[in-house]
């Protein structure tokens, strides 16, 4: 018992280190993608090291950032895309539309905030956020996800 | 002669198996650190393609609904087994050679085209229409490279007289190894443009590209089915390293040293027809990949074959 | 050929990534990041409240007084209430470190009441004026604003009629 507790330790404290990264646009400006991708691609603040790799496919996916505040017109397919991504998973919102809406809070067209719809676990403000600030909540996604891989 | 009680061993650990699957995953760990280097990054830990597999094999795997379920789920085992197989093939020089029984380099041409179908059998298995995609692109891009290498590997066969990778790797210890034999150049630059393709990266990655078709038919996998395949690329690096090592360039010392020498040349194949092509250059479209191959490495290894028979 | 060079180059120097998740990161002088409140400056004229683009902003009668209420989950961070703050009571400072649980979500705010105080001159509940005003200087003597402070504006009105012009 206690030998396969200690292997089930070593195999968590591995797999946390590799974290994949998705990334779902829920109606966003583009701003905090452009982030995103400046926190993926540039040398300067290289997520690879940290094990985060950016895939493609929602069902390689461990950490899913959201942007945009949740338009109408595509909150179904967010919710479904979502719905593909297998357990255990952490989302992290990142700006303040998927948060509280920002500046388009209490629009007709937005159905912010995402936490109404999705179980977020860290938020991310900032319009957008600095390229810092999104490594600093990944790095709080990577900690929520150590306790549950 | 014809023991076969090594076989299981040689498939499961020293050559194949075990062995083949932690160098396999030390070349990409190094592949992805060096191009980190390359592009001006740290890069990630050197264990990290490991460290990806311990935690695919944590995560659920998802089997969509309109997918056929025992072909979505069999193909990456049968891609594994396949890879495992082959890579108890693939000689090392002075250290192993494969037995007899399990099959020569003919056996080793068809193992090699299965990751290929594998995927396809997956893509199209999944019921996406990006597994589709990549479907048709991986069939493509395999039709157009498996003719230079069958091509390369007969001129190969012809010069040495024999199918045996063991009876290549005598002929070329005794004449000189093929890398310094101006009649096999155009083989080798043949099987230089072949195995960047067959491993799947930039240039020629076409099938799995992610920011097309979404990974193509690794889309809908994951958890350890998605495991499955890293580790079947993982294993593949290593045959098709190995394969081009045994085909041009063999010669080692016995023992422990012959051992080093030949993970070495892996190493160097690695980085230079992988890592560098990789990170300087943007991705082929599938109609350009098809027409190159069908240009100059299939013509390449025409010329070599017809030197070959005439010299 | 140039990426090459380009490659030699990076080999050579080594890698260009900030440390920042293992080390301190750099943060420019004009960043402008948490907002910082300070209420012994704030006069409640709610001008903040009118530029505040998404509504980050908000004040509210209570019995207690007047409660300013900024949100940072809906802020994004233009500055305009720092722009446009008559006495430096709305300051952007470089504190960017905000990412947080979402459990924290409603912490991530400031609320403060500016307190009603009785008029000295009717007795009224009136808002006292700021004891701190930063970069206002009131055509009054010293002696002039400790005895306004605490009136109502009809009172204050009153009595600067009564006082005639300005010295």
């Amino acid at each position: 018992m206690t030998l396969l507790q200690t292997l089930t330790d070593s195999a968590r404290n591995l797999a946390v280190r590799s974290p994949w990264i998705y990334r779902i646009n829920a109606g966003s400006c583009n701003g905090c993608d452009v982030e995103c991708a400046t926190t993926a691609l540039i040398p300067r603040y290289d997520v690879e090291r940290l094990g985060c790799q950016y895939c493609g496919s929602p069902r390689h996916a461990d950490i899913v950032l959201i942007t945009g505040p949740l338009t109408a017109h595509i909150k179904d397919d967010v919710l479904r895309v979502f719905a593909e991504i297998p357990d255990p998973k952490v989302t992290v919102a990142v700006g303040v539309c998927p948060i509280s809406g920002g500046i388009f809070r209490e629009s007709y067209a937005v159905h912010a905030q995402v936490d109404q719809y999705l179980p977020v676990d860290v938020n991310v403000p900032g319009c957008p956020p600095r390229p810092q600030a999104i490594i600093e909540g990944v790095a709080q996604a990577i900690a929520i996800w150590r306790q549950r891989i | 002669m014809l023991d076969t009680t090594t076989i299981p061993l040689a498939v499961l650990m020293f050559p194949g198996g075990l062995f083949a699957l932690a160098f396999g995953l030390a070349l990409k760990g190094l592949d992805r650190r060096v191009a980190a280097r390359l592009q001006g990054r740290i890069g990630p830990p050197l264990a990290q393609p490991f460290f990806d597999l311990v935690k695919l094999a944590r995560k659920r795997t998802m089997v969509p609904d309109i997918a056929a379920e025992p072909v979505f789920l069999g193909a990456p085992l049968i891609g594994t087994v396949s890879m495992l197989l082959a890579a108890a093939l693939v000689p090392i020089p002075g250290v192993y050679a494969p037995n007899p029984m399990l099959g020569d380099l003919l056996v080793l041409l068809y193992l090699l085209a299965v990751p290929a179908v594998v995927l396809m059998i997956a893509g199209s298995a999944s019921g996406s229409p990006f597994g589709a995609i990549g479907f048709s692109r991986e069939m493509a891009l395999m039709l157009a490279y498996e003719g230079p290498l069958v091509l390369v590997v007969a001129a190969v066969a012809l010069r040495t007289g024999s199918f045996s990778l063991s009876d290549i790797i005598a002929y070329q210890q005794t004449h000189g190894a093929f890398l310094f034999d101006p009649v096999m150049w155009p083989a080798l630059l043949a099987f230089l443009a072949f195995y960047p393709a067959n491993l799947g990266i930039v240039p020629f990655d076409i099938p799995e590209a992610e920011t097309e078709v979404l990974e193509g038919p690794l889309l809908e996998y994951s958890g350890p089915a998605l495991g499955l395949f890293k580790m079947m690329s993982a294993l593949k690096a290593v045959v098709v390293l190995g394969l081009g090592v045994a085909l041009f360039f063999p010669s080692a010392p016995d023992g422990a040293a012959g051992l080093l020498v030949h993970l070495a040349k892996l190493v160097v194949m690695m980085l230079v027809g992988v890592t560098l092509l990789r990170v300087s250059m943007g991705r082929m479209r599938i109609d350009q990949a098809f027409s190159f191959f069908l240009r100059w490495p299939l013509a390449l290894s025409l010329l070599s074959l017809a030197i070959v028979a005439a010299a | 050929m140039n990426f090459l060079r380009i490659f030699a180059r990076n080999l050579l120097r080594g890698p260009s990534t900030v440390p920042f998740p293992f080390g301190p990161a750099w943060t420019p002088a004009r960043m402008r990041g948490r907002v910082q409140f300070k209420l012994s400056s704030c006069t409640g004229c709610r001008a903040c409240e009118q530029v505040c683009a998404p509504g980050a902003i908000r004040f509210d009668k209570t019995p207690e007084g007047l409660r300013f209420m900024m949100w940072h989950n809906t802020c994004v961070f233009c500055g305009m209430c720092e722009f446009y703050c008559p006495t430096d009571a709305i300051h952007q400072s470089d504190d960017w470190h905000m990412a947080h649980a979402v459990g924290e979500k409603y912490g991530m705010a400031i609320r403060e009441v500016i307190p009603y105080t009785a008029c000295t001159g009717c007795g009224m509940k009136t808002l006292a004026s700021a004891p701190n005003p930063i970069g206002v200087v009131p055509p009054f003597t010293p002696e002039e604003v400790e005895q306004q402070r605490n009136q109502c504006p009809a009172c204050r009105k009153k009595a600067l009629a009564e006082r005639g012009t300005p010295s």
